[in-house]
């Protein structure tokens, strides 16, 4: 009796699970098993002929200066991650505290995330601007001869799109940083404060450490979120001057949509799975060392 | 049991994908029908936003044509707009006309067999109605797709600054002349004394390249013609010795709008095209009070006669090869060739078709600004002038990469022998992975 009972209800969750399961499976694993096979062809789009051409692609991969170009750009790219989360640490211990303006700093802080990835790739651009823009403005008003040349520059762009995705996920890192703060029981800080602890202390020993879940959440996410995207360079740069902001995502979607080398662009994109793949088994395997659970 | 799981899944997806085709099947039900009782509909994707001309053409026709009626879709003419249109082509969505902006997208097309071939129609001979240039456009020797527009590249220039600093308007000049000319008219006060549109800046390299061929007689790449050299170099003591241009690395990443500052004032000079005239005649907007005059773009090679410009004829509208309303499309593509197309004139677009008459054409052109141009400039520039012209057809790839090594050497990280060396090998990189 009990025993078809859990039958049927299980039954019953395949069919709730199963509208999504059909999406995932249409949209996901499909097209991943599709573009695994395409990696070993040279199906171009619009092409009428395709042909199995084995590893090629991958060889022609590894040949490729852009490739290992777009590869270094990419890690430039990651280091906004860390930056940005410790960044947001300290402005959430801020802000967690009672400082005049709270809310309304909160919910600036928040408001890159909410705006629109162009407009702000514009404001941005007006900023950066070299010669006129007001970042230079500013630098050479307090004296500084040679400011970077920022976006223009083959040297500094990369930095300047650090700069801008920094700012951008700022906000969101603070939001989650915020809620991990208020779990922390007011014993333990007053505890502490006990025991005489300095403010430094207190942030270094007890709320670094107990925040450590939602820093390696931020962490993994941040990663992966940064290392797919690359709407905001698109936006901005299209990947130059040069080739200084093609990071791999961008390189991919250059490959498949501009020249639609579909199985050179699938090839890109497993070695980009590898790669986002390593990065998570590397924190899974790391974070005994620093997560406090 | 565990078979019965499985088979509830199953089930499940059977059942929403019937649900999903059914959908698609309806929607396929009602085309057909549409096309059968009625007037026949066809589709055309164009990139010209409808309000600059397109819906005027469109509507024109469909008043005068109960039974043919055409609908306009506008798709942008970037990576994501080809895209889909080449999606919408090759998955049989209703596209009957569409244009083709590049002689690569165009090949693309060919290629993938959406692209009818024009010589089953005998009753319109595109080469005696557009001239010698249309021949540019065949692919394989045939038409694919008929071209309607003339295409113009100029440098524009204002025609006070000139006067004042006692320069003639050029109907033939080198770049040296012209970077002369830059620094003279920069003298008259202005911020730039020459601004440059992204289309037409590489320019110069295709004229020497199409003159001198882009791969040598042994198959390798031809980059590095010393005219390419001399051209980097040019610009370059334009960028920072003259500071008569904005430095490249500036321009593009402040998306720097050329036109306004051409047309407010801060540059005496342009380097654009056609496209132009939709500014310049937006009077509201960029307000003005000078005479623009024209100027045919200067030569990098010293002799006149080895010169070819760009230009030739564009907007190559091509009829769907899986079509359903294929001879319809046709009356409908020859009228907007023969004079259909001028009311987007106003936007640039001149017809190429002998149809239509040139003075005709101008008056479209300039509608009722034509006093704050120098017409006779203008004329010459759009009509007169013989220099032989092209269109460029070389990929993707190769412009890019191109764009990449110069764009490095304008901002300073490598020298013009490097950039040209860097140039030659991923071209030939690029030749090796197409011969392949």
């Amino acid at each position: 009796m009990n025993k078809s009972w859990m039958k049927r209800q299980s039954r019953l969750g395949y069919i709730f699970i199963g509208p999504n399961m059909l999406g995932v499976l249409l949209f996901f694993i499909i097209p991943a098993a599709y573009s695994f096979y395409l990696m070993f062809t040279d199906y171009k789009f619009m092409s009428p002929e395709t042909h199995f051409i084995g590893l090629a692609n991958i060889r022609r991969m590894l040949g490729d200066e852009l490739f290992y170009v777009a590869l270094k750009n990419t890690f430039v790219f990651l280091l906004a991650v860390p930056i940005s989360i410790v960044l947001s640490f300290i402005v959430a211990v801020a802000l967690n505290k009672s400082v005049y303006f709270q809310k309304t700093l909160r919910a600036l802080y928040f408001m890159p995330y909410i705006t629109s990835g162009v407009a702000v790739a514009f404001v941005w651009m007006l900023l950066f601007q070299p010669s006129s823009g007001p970042i230079n403005g500013f630098l050479k008003g307090i004296g500084i001869a040679h400011p970077p040349g920022w976006l223009s520059t083959t040297g500094s762009s990369m930095y300047a799109i650090d700069i801008i995705w920094v700012w951008f996920m700022l906000g969101y890192n603070m939001i989650i940083y915020l809620a991990a703060l208020q779990e922390i029981p007011e014993e333990l800080m007053e505890a502490a404060k006990i025991d005489g602890a300095r403010p430094w202390q207190i942030i270094r020993r007890i709320m670094w450490p107990l925040v450590s879940p939602t820093t390696f959440l931020l962490l993994i996410t941040g990663l992966i979120m940064t290392i797919k995207n690359f709407g905001i360079i698109q936006a901005i740069t299209q990947g130059g001057p040069g080739n200084s902001t093609t990071v791999l995502s961008l390189f991919i979607y250059q490959n498949a949509f501009r020249y639609y080398e579909m199985g050179y662009a699938a090839a890109i994109s497993w070695a980009l799975f590898v790669i986002i793949m390593i990065f998570t088994v590397l924190q899974w395997l790391g974070q005994k060392r620093w997560v406090h659970y | 049991m565990r078979n019965k799981k499985w088979l509830t899944v199953l089930t499940v997806c059977v059942l929403m994908l019937g649900v999903l085709s059914g959908c698609g099947g309806n929607n396929k039900a009602n085309g057909g029908e549409g096309s059968n009782s009625g007037p026949v509909k066809l589709t055309m994707w164009g990139a010209v936003p409808p309000e600059n001309g397109p819906q005027e053409v469109v509507d024109t026709w469909n008043t005068a044509h109960p039974d043919i009626q055409v609908e306009y879709v506008r798709f942008v003419n970037d990576d994501d707009g080809n895209l889909k249109l080449d999606t919408a082509l090759s998955t049989g969505q209703n596209v009957d006309l569409y244009v083709n902006y590049t002689l690569t997208n165009l090949d693309k097309r060919v290629k993938g067999n959406i692209a009818l071939d024009l010589s089953g129609y005998t009753d319109y001979n595109i080469d005696e109605k557009m001239g010698a240039d249309a021949a540019s456009w065949k692919v394989d020797d045939k038409y694919y797709g008929m071209p309607t527009k003339k295409n113009s590249f100029f440098f524009a220039l204002n025609k006070e600054a000139l006067d004042k600093a006692g320069l003639a308007i050029p109907t033939a000049w080198t770049w040296d002349e012209a970077r002369e000319y830059a620094v003279k008219l920069k003298a008259e006060g202005f911020k730039y004394g020459l601004v440059q549109h992204t289309a037409s800046l590489v320019d110069p390299l295709d004229s020497v390249l199409v003159k001198d061929g882009y791969v040598k007689a042994d198959g390798t790449s031809n980059m590095d013609d010393p005219l390419v050299t001399q051209w980097l170099e040019t610009l370059n003591g334009m960028m920072k010795d003259d500071l008569t241009t904005p430095p490249l690395g500036e321009q593009l990443t402040s998306k720097m709008p050329v036109e306004n500052m051409f047309l407010g004032g801060e540059s005496a000079m342009i380097n654009i095209g056609e496209w132009l005239i939709r500014s310049s005649n937006n009077t509201t907007e960029f307000p003005r009070d000078f005479q623009i005059a024209f100027a045919p773009v200067p030569r990098l090679t010293g002799n006149e006669a080895d010169f070819v410009k760009s230009g030739g004829l564009g907007d190559f509208i091509s009829i769907n090869s899986k079509s359903k309303n294929k001879d319809a499309a046709w009356e409908f593509l020859k009228w907007y060739a023969d004079g259909g197309m001028l009311p987007m004139a106003a936007g640039g677009r001149l017809p190429s078709s002998n149809a239509v008459d040139q003075q005709t054409a101008i008056d479209h052109l300039l509608g009722d600004h034509a006093d704050s141009y120098d017409k006779e400039s203008l004329e010459f520039v759009l009509y007169n002038d013989k220099t032989p012209t092209f269109v460029r057809g070389i990929a993707q790839e190769i412009v890019d990469m191109r764009a990449q090594e110069y764009e490095k050497y304008f901002l300073g990280n490598q020298t013009a022998a490097e950039t040209v060396q860097n140039m030659v090998k991923r071209h030939n990189d690029f030749l090796k992975l197409q011969g392949k």
